[in-house]
């Protein structure tokens, strides 16, 4: 495992309501540990805390309790940010510049020389293909270009962390699959990767792991396929020379579907009582075809994490 | 260095405001307008003319000051321009004194550009511009830096109409604390008497920046008296830039 890169403790945000509504806890205890060269998926629904979180590790909000760290600096200091490329939900940026001035302004914000400025330039714009819309104002871009530029200018400076707020919303299929391209990228480049989201399908295909956050409340993190395998919904089990009485003897709840070539198909609904009757079945000389675990599909498992108050 | 960065890149946005050429304007209308009061009072016209040139940078740099100055940073949050400015290692201070800077700069210009302007109007109508005309324009630009430091200020606290309101109302008063302190006799030693002395001496008093009728007369104005107010004119506005950056520092954008 690598080197702890942010860690939350505690993390709680109240925001002070406005006249007469009360206080909300919009981000409830929460504790996190994000490892050099993961890519972390920040689940949750729309009003979940997710961008609150984000805020705070960019220091942009003050927690109202607990703390954060990027690389063991506490995230209200001037160190912690020199870690962090921050792209933010539809990022925003000075209408009247063109993506090259833009990213000269952010270069000179890092603290760049003018040639390493001119390098970031040549790099991000390749990278990003912004090249062919140096001198273009921001003004007429699209969600796509703007989003672009928003990746481009988190990584000036080369920045070793990156906070990601819902990178994908708002683009079309294969502006989105250019994302996850770069997010895969930016891994193999050696970056750590929390990114936030709340669609399951983005995150799935390239997250090592997801954390799943509900009003405020982390419920869930872990590595995508422990947390599906901890979650056996049901177990297949096709047991060959059974007769159709031992099958009635035995099986104790299991659902026998059908007969096939193979032999008899049950469903049964948890992994022991599936071992059960397979002992039971071979206690009666029958014989053990097939045993297949039917696995949650993230999906599923996003949902019921949800509730359904939906 | 990055207080630089901020304050170029709030110049360029300003210079392309259209706001502020409306208002360079009707400046440019006051001063030669002026003409227009100088044949009523027959024999007087340099002065008036002197007087309301004068004026006219005064108010339309204020006026720019507060436009420009009450939305400066309040902008950039409601745009939220900002998430990716103070999340770099930068301090917010930087941000508040660079946008401040910005601004100062595009007065400077605005001030430049109406004195002269002014001065060459006065020439070609046969005046000459003396050591005190001058004086009375380097005035009302620490002026302006004060107002802008004010209405900096203010847009880190409040929405920008409201901030215009503050800062024009505190224009005003400023220029005439006079009031909080010339009570009639019987106010003596009352507590309202002590309450607006400490009010007098907490207002910016904004009548020190104005020599307009001294240059208009073409009287002579000590350099004493002149940096005086340029110091006071200083100090108070570092102190509204300090108070700016503290009452950011903490704030959740
Ligand atoms: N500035 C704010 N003032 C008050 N409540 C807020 C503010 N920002 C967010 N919230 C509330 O906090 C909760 C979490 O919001 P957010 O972090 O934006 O969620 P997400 O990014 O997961 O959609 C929501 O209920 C939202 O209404
Ligand atoms: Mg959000």
């Amino acid at each position: 495992m690598g080197a702890e890169v942010i860690v939350t403790k505690d993390l709680t945000k109240i925001y002070s309501g406005h006249l007469g509504s009360g206080a909300v806890r919009s981000l409830d205890s929460l504790n996190l540990v994000i490892r050099e060269n993961e890519v972390f998926g920040f689940l949750g629904r729309n009003g979940a805390g997710k961008t609150t979180t984000i805020k705070i590790l960019c220091s942009l909000l003050r927690p109202t309790d607990g703390w954060a760290t990027v690389y063991g600096e506490n995230v209200r200091s001037r160190n912690a940010r020199r870690f962090i490329g921050f792209l933010p939900e539809n990022p925003y940026f000075y209408e009247y510049l063109t993506p090259k001035e833009t990213l000269d302004f952010y270069g000179r914000l890092n603290g760049l020389d003018a040639a390493a400025r001119a390098r970031e330039w040549d790099s991000l714009g390749e990278l990003l293909d912004l090249h062919r819309i140096a001198n273009q104002r921001v003004r007429g871009f699209s969600k796509g270009m703007r989003q672009r530029l928003g990746f481009a200018v988190a990584l000036v400076g080369d920045p070793e962390v990156l906070i990601l707020d819902e990178p994908m919303s708002g683009l079309d299929p294969l502006g989105r699959r250019n994302i996850r391209e770069l997010i895969l990228w930016m891994r193999d480049a050696g970056k750590t990767i929390f990114f936030s989201s709340h669609v399951l399908g983005d995150v799935e295909q390239i997250c090592d792991r997801v954390g799943i956050l509900v009003n405020g409340k982390l419920t869930t993190q872990g590595r995508i396929d422990e947390l599906l395998t901890q979650h056996v919904r049901q177990v297949e089990v096709i047991l060959a020379g059974l007769s159709e009485a031992d099958a009635k003897a035995i099986a104790n709840g299991a659902d026998h579907k059908r007969v096939s070539e193979a032999g008899r198909h049950f469903v049964v609904e948890d992994p022991q009582k599936a071992d059960a009757l397979v002992r039971a079945a071979q206690g009666r000389g029958a014989q053990l075809v097939e045993f297949t675990p039917i696995r949650e599909s993230l999906e599923d498992y996003f949902m019921r994490e949800q509730g359904d108050d939906s | 260095m990055r207080i630089l960065a901020v304050a170029h890149n709030t110049f360029r946005e300003a210079i392309r405001d259209k706001i502020l050429y409306v208002l360079l304007f009707f400046a440019a209308v006051a001063i030669f307008g002026s003409k227009l009061l100088g044949w009523i009072s027959i024999g007087q016209d340099i002065k008036i003319i002197k007087d309301i040139s004068l004026a006219a940078v005064s108010v339309f740099g204020v006026l720019i000051a507060i436009f420009v100055g009450t939305s400066l940073i309040y902008k950039e949050v409601d745009k939220r321009t900002i998430y990716t400015i103070i999340c770099r290692p930068m301090h917010r201070f930087e941000f508040i004194l660079g946008k401040y800077l910005g601004l100062a700069y595009v007065l400077a210009l605005v001030t430049v550009v109406m004195a002269i302007t002014a001065m060459a109007y006065v020439t070609i109508l046969g005046g000459s511009i003396d050591r005190t005309f001058l004086m009375a324009v380097v005035l009302i630009y620490f002026e302006l830096l004060l107002v802008t430091a004010l209405a900096v200020l203010l847009s880190t606290l409040t929405s920008p109409i409201l901030g215009a309101i503050i800062v024009f109302s505190l224009y005003v008063t400023g220029h005439a604390t006079g009031i909080f302190v010339d009570l009639p006799a019987h106010f003596d030693d009352t507590f309202a008497k002590h309450m607006l002395e400490i009010v007098y001496y907490v207002l910016p008093n904004l009548s020190n920046f104005n020599i307009r009728a001294e240059a208009a007369n073409e009287l002579p104005v000590t350099g004493g008296y002149f940096l005086w107010a340029v110091f006071y004119g200083v100090f108070y506005t570092g102190m509204l830039l300090v108070v700016a950056s503290l009452t950011f520092e903490d704030k959740d954008v």
